[in-house]
């Protein structure tokens, strides 16, 4: 059931995405526009001064198929009020949200379902589970919405069951689990009818730090198969950058870095959003492609380094050298080099 | 800069007043000027008639004729309810009893095991034993049709105040309406749609007991979990699946609640509406008994509502909050054997009616009880005249007209009035020297208070006085609110009646408050005087109101005192309970922040606890106000001036027009005393930023 458009359309695409609550937010919101002249700031502002909140603050981004699009941000930064806006939980007030193409906002009551039945799957951080069904009942729902017999739907519940690991409990009641496990069967629940596009609301937030990191650990192993396009939130920097392809850094409803991890840890915009990659390990997460310089005749038979090792471990490496080391890629063919003291530098600014 | 703009607080000073010293100033002043120049200018305290609207006959004109107008529909309609009624009654008194014990004792074995088996069977036995089998099965069967269709009102106007948030709050403030008119006024204009007859009472139950259920369903529906409600949004489930398959059924819990409550409000409005009788429930059986002074009888009849409340509520009280169930075929297996028991001992089985095996005791009490109130009625006289002399009635008609040589053995002058203002004044001013003037202020007229007396209050101090209690404790929405609502009753001609319930229930609102309040205090202390106090409260607010007339008529007759005190027993409840729960449940780390700074027992009680536990008693106040008003009615039955009489002397006579007007003057007062505490409790909570 994965995407056969085989278009080049983003899986989702976001395009000027304004969320503004309040009384009249959307005349609201097209004024202030207008007033402002095309700067989100200025109309943002002025929707503050009209005592409106803009939640949403003219977003823009697309996530690829296959891609897990991490957004960041403290609470209260809009984040998971965006995500809300593209699985139409909330009607965006302003801008476009592209599934494969089709633009939601304009999008029928009738078509909307269909695409939650078949298309969309979402993870809460409370988890949402129902108290009045069991573990199999809970995750076999989407399937029943979709219509399936019962025999289906229990099958396919199992199945999934099986995949996050909750063999055994098919018959609790979610009273009856622990954090970790309630979260499994929003996960299994989420998948159940096999989604496209997958969408995790800080789904590990409410869980003990060690639960947590297994539960990424898993959510990494079962992404890994199943390739889905993903739009994960988070307000937790090292949870972003060990899971993500790309990160969007938000701040008060507005995206204010898209990047890789390695960019977001080396290259942050602005302060704020050094701010957060201050207390991260950056040796542990920026690899070494993102110091390297073009090879200008460093010793090949020395030392090498690969380019897509940690900065950590590079420098463990070459910690006794004093001159450039070459860097290879996986056949070994020398494609730049680094200078241990550029390496030691980028480790350092951390510090400060 | 900021010297400029902060002015020191100098006490006395005008500039310095703090908004409650201006507000009680006013009303100082206004009950100054209507004192000096009441003598001179009459109509500044007593409205004159001449200044009223008919209100009464305006109301009456046009609701007869609009109920004239819908009367075929609703003959339509009460004959259509008559079907079910019958039904219900035919089966109910048709049923063999010992299936009918069986089936509860059933019942009570699925719900809650041995404990709720064994209530049912108790409860049930004991009915039998009484003697009033078939009267309590007319009642039930009543119960039976009537809660149905309340569950179906209240259900669909949760339903529809979730689904449309547009007209949520119109839907409560409806609600908050439909629950403060008392129960008998809107009796009567149901009497002129449906006449006389059973199904009065079954509508009057179903009107009665729908708003409890709707406010409940609405409540469960919130408290849904967001992310439970966007689940299932986001696993495709349409309006109505999300709705009847998730939301629903996550607010189960909530939902019983309000079952347990719509079953025992019909309750007691079904034995409420005994009194316009037509139909031999156990609600009139206790209404004859107690004209007929039978009291041992009364009491026998009060008790077996009370053990059909009790089994009721307890049952559906444990199916709302226990979820677990037991065994079906046990259950099964008891209505099995009763049915053989019944079906052998067919021709022997003796007729219910002709069981009265507790009229013995009955007919001792009733002996004893008379014999009692013979030895004792010089003490019990004593007890109720001495309250009414010293108490009731000079709070009524104040000490310049209750104190008389006959009773007090001296008669108040004009020279002890200006005395007694006199001091007043000048405490007023050595509280106000001490930075108190708002106290002082208050002190002085509460003084006049005592000495004008309550129903002899003069309007414009009412009025004005309302209006500043409102501007302190919601600014000037809330006092416009208060001056308006019983500036309706003053043109309207009821004030007087109003004043008389005002001071009824202001005095039995006043009594709860201390003695609720000391013995709330001494739960929170003493879990021991909990275990005592727990069940009789639970006891009092599981009784229909009705029944609290048997045991003060019993002592001391009809009259004032007699309804005082059934007003009292029934309003304290709250008082007790949300007293000893806010001095309770105050956080534990400001507890042991006051016990690390040395606080001993009784210092934490009043400088942590009680400060803290301000707003949760300001509500259990206002839950005492509303309590008073709604038996205030009810003990119109047993003697009582103001509007409750008024309303009652509708009902006899059909007159909807007073009828109405009444009990809307009834909810006037209620809504505005508790928009009043509500204000002060928001403040309160506010300040403490809860």
């Amino acid at each position: 059931m994965t995407s056969q458009t085989g278009s080049d359309d983003p899986a989702i695409s976001c395009r000027n995405v304004w969320q503004v609550f309040g009384p009249n937010a959307k005349t609201a919101l097209a004024d202030a526009k207008a007033k402002a002249g095309g700067d989100s700031d200025v109309a943002a502002q002025s929707l503050r001064d009209q005592g409106l909140i803009p939640a949403v603050q003219d977003a823009s981004f697309d996530v690829h198929n296959g891609e897990l699009f991490v957004i960041m941000g403290l609470s209260g930064s809009g984040k998971s009020t965006i995500v809300r806006c593209i699985s139409q939980l909330l009607q965006a007030t302003g801008g476009e949200i592209l599934i494969e193409g089709e633009n939601l906002v304009n999008a029928t009551k009738a078509r909307l379902i269909e695409l939650r039945r078949r298309k969309l799957g979402m993870v809460f951080q409370h988890f949402g589970l129902f108290p009045h069904m069991t573990v199999t009942e809970n995750v076999a729902f989407p399937l029943k919405m979709q219509g399936q017999n019962k025999a289906d739907r229990i099958k396919r519940a199992l199945e999934v069951i099986e995949l996050v690991g909750l063999k055994g409990r098919e018959d609790s009641y979610p009273r009856q689990l622990s954090g970790g496990q309630r979260q499994r069967v929003g996960i299994a629940r989420s998948l159940a009818v096999n989604p496209d596009i997958w969408f995790l609301d800080e789904p590990f937030s409410a869980l003990d730090p060690l639960i947590r990191r297994q539960l990424q650990d898993e959510f990494i192993n079962i992404q890994a198969t199943l390739k889905k396009s993903i739009v994960f939130i988070t307000h937790d920097i090292a949870e972003a950058l060990k899971i993500a392809d790309r990160i969007a850094i938000m701040r008060d409803g507005k995206i204010v870095q898209i990047g890789t991890p390695t960019e977001i840890v080396l290259n942050p915009v602005d302060d704020y959003v050094r701010e957060f990659s201050k207390d991260v390990a950056k040796g542990r997460h920026a690899r070494v492609a993102s110091v390297m310089q073009p090879a200008t005749g460093a010793d090949a038979s020395g030392p090498s380094l690969r380019q897509d090792m940690t900065l950590e471990a590079a420098l463990a490496e070459c910690i006794t050298q004093y001159d450039a080391v070459a860097v290879k890629d996986a056949d070994g063919k020398v494609i730049g080099q680094v200078d241990p003291s550029v390496l030691a530098k980028a480790l350092q600014a951390e510090e400060t | 800069m900021m010297a400029d703009d902060h002015s020191p607080a100098r006490p006395g000073a005008l500039s310095g007043l703090t908004p409650r010293t201006r507000a009680a100033l006013v009303a100082v002043l206004v009950g100054a000027i209507c004192l000096l120049l009441g003598p001179s200018l009459p109509w500044l305290v007593k409205w004159p008639d001449a200044w009223t609207i008919p209100a009464a006959e305006w109301i009456g004109t046009s609701l007869t004729w609009f109920l004239t107008l819908i009367k075929p529909v609703a003959r339509f309609f009460s004959m259509l309810l008559g079907y079910p009624m019958e039904w219900a009654n035919a089966l109910f008194t048709g049923t063999p009893w010992p299936i009918t014990i069986g089936i509860v004792t059933a019942l009570g074995w699925f719900i809650g095991g041995w404990a709720m088996a064994l209530l049912g069977l108790g409860g049930l036995s004991f009915v039998l034993a009484s003697g009033y089998w078939l009267e309590s099965m007319a009642t039930l069967s009543l119960v039976a049709v009537s809660v149905p269709l309340a569950l179906l009102m209240g259900g669909g106007i949760g339903i529809l105040a979730n689904e449309v948030p547009r007209i949520k709050s119109g839907l409560q403030t409806m609600m908050d309406v439909m629950q403060t008119v008392p129960t008998f006024a809107y009796l009567t204009p149901l009497l002129l749609l449906f006449g006389f007859g059973p199904v009065v009472g079954l509508i009057a139950s179903a009107i009665y007991a729908a708003p409890p259920m709707a406010r409940n369903v609405i409540l469960g529906l919130e408290r849904v979990e967001e992310d439970i409600k966007e689940a299932a949004i986001m696993s495709g489930g349409t309006r109505i699946q999300q709705l009847f398959l998730i939301e629903i059924p996550s607010a189960a819990t909530q939902i019983m609640i309000g079952v347990n409550q719509c079953l025992m409000a019909a309750l007691s409005m079904v034995i409420i509406a005994a009194v316009i009788g037509g139909f031999n429930d156990i609600g009139w059986e206790v209404l004859l008994t107690m004209r007929k002074a039978q009291f041992g009888q009364a009491m026998l009849a009060g008790l077996v509502i009370v053990v059909f409340a009790i089994v009721i509520d307890r049952m559906s009280g444990h199916l709302a909050t226990n979820p677990h169930r037991h065994d079906k075929r046990v259950s099964l297996g008891i209505i099995a054997a009763t049915c053989v028991i019944a079906a052998l001992l067919w021709t022997r089985l003796p007729d219910p009616s002709q069981i009265a095996w507790l009229q013995p005791i009955a007919d001792g009490l009733d002996s004893g009880l008379s014999s009692f109130t013979v030895a004792n009625g010089a003490a019990l006289d004593a007890l109720k005249n001495g309250s009414m002399f010293y108490g009731l009635l000079p709070l009524r008609i104040g000490l310049d007209s209750a104190v008389l040589p006959f009773t007090w053995g001296f008669q108040w002058t004009t020279q002890m009035s200006l005395i007694l203002y006199a001091a007043g004044i000048a405490i007023a001013i050595v509280l106000a020297m001490r930075g108190r003037p708002t106290l002082g202020l208050t002190l002085l007229c509460l003084i006049g208070v005592l000495e004008t007396g309550i129903a002899e209050l003069p309007w414009p101090f009412v009025l004005i006085g309302a209006g500043a209690i409102g501007w302190v404790a919601g600014g000037r929405k809330l006092a416009m609110f208060a001056v308006l609502m019983l500036g309706a009753i003053l043109i309207s001609g009821l004030w007087e009646k109003a004043l008389l319930s005002l001071y009824l229930s202001g005095v039995s609102v006043l009594t709860c408050a201390v003695l609720g309040g000391l013995i709330g205090l001494l739960c929170a202390v003493s879990p021991l005087a909990w275990r005592v106090v727990q069940p009789i409260c639970d006891m009092l607010q599981t009784i229909p109101l009705f029944v609290f007339l048997i045991p003060v008529l019993m002592f001391f007759q009809i009259g004032e005192f007699s309804a005082y005190l059934a007003i009292c027993l029934y309003a304290i409840v709250p008082m007790i309970r949300y007293t000893r729960h806010g001095l309770i449940n105050t956080p534990e780390d400001l507890i042991e922040a006051a016990v690390s700074s040395g606080a001993t027992e009784w210092q934490t009680m009043f400088e942590v606890r009680a400060p803290y536990a301000a707003p949760t008693i300001l509500l259990g106040l206002n839950q005492t106000i509303l309590y008073a008003f709604a038996m205030l009615v009810i003990a119109a039955l047993i003697g009582t001036t103001g509007l409750g009489q008024s309303i009652y002397l509708a009902l006899g006579s059909a007159d909807v027009g007073l009828g109405i007007a009444s009990g809307a003057a009834m909810a006037i007062l209620a809504l505005v005393a508790d928009r009043l505490v509500q204000g002060f409790a928001d403040e309160r909570r506010k300040a403490l930023g809860l």
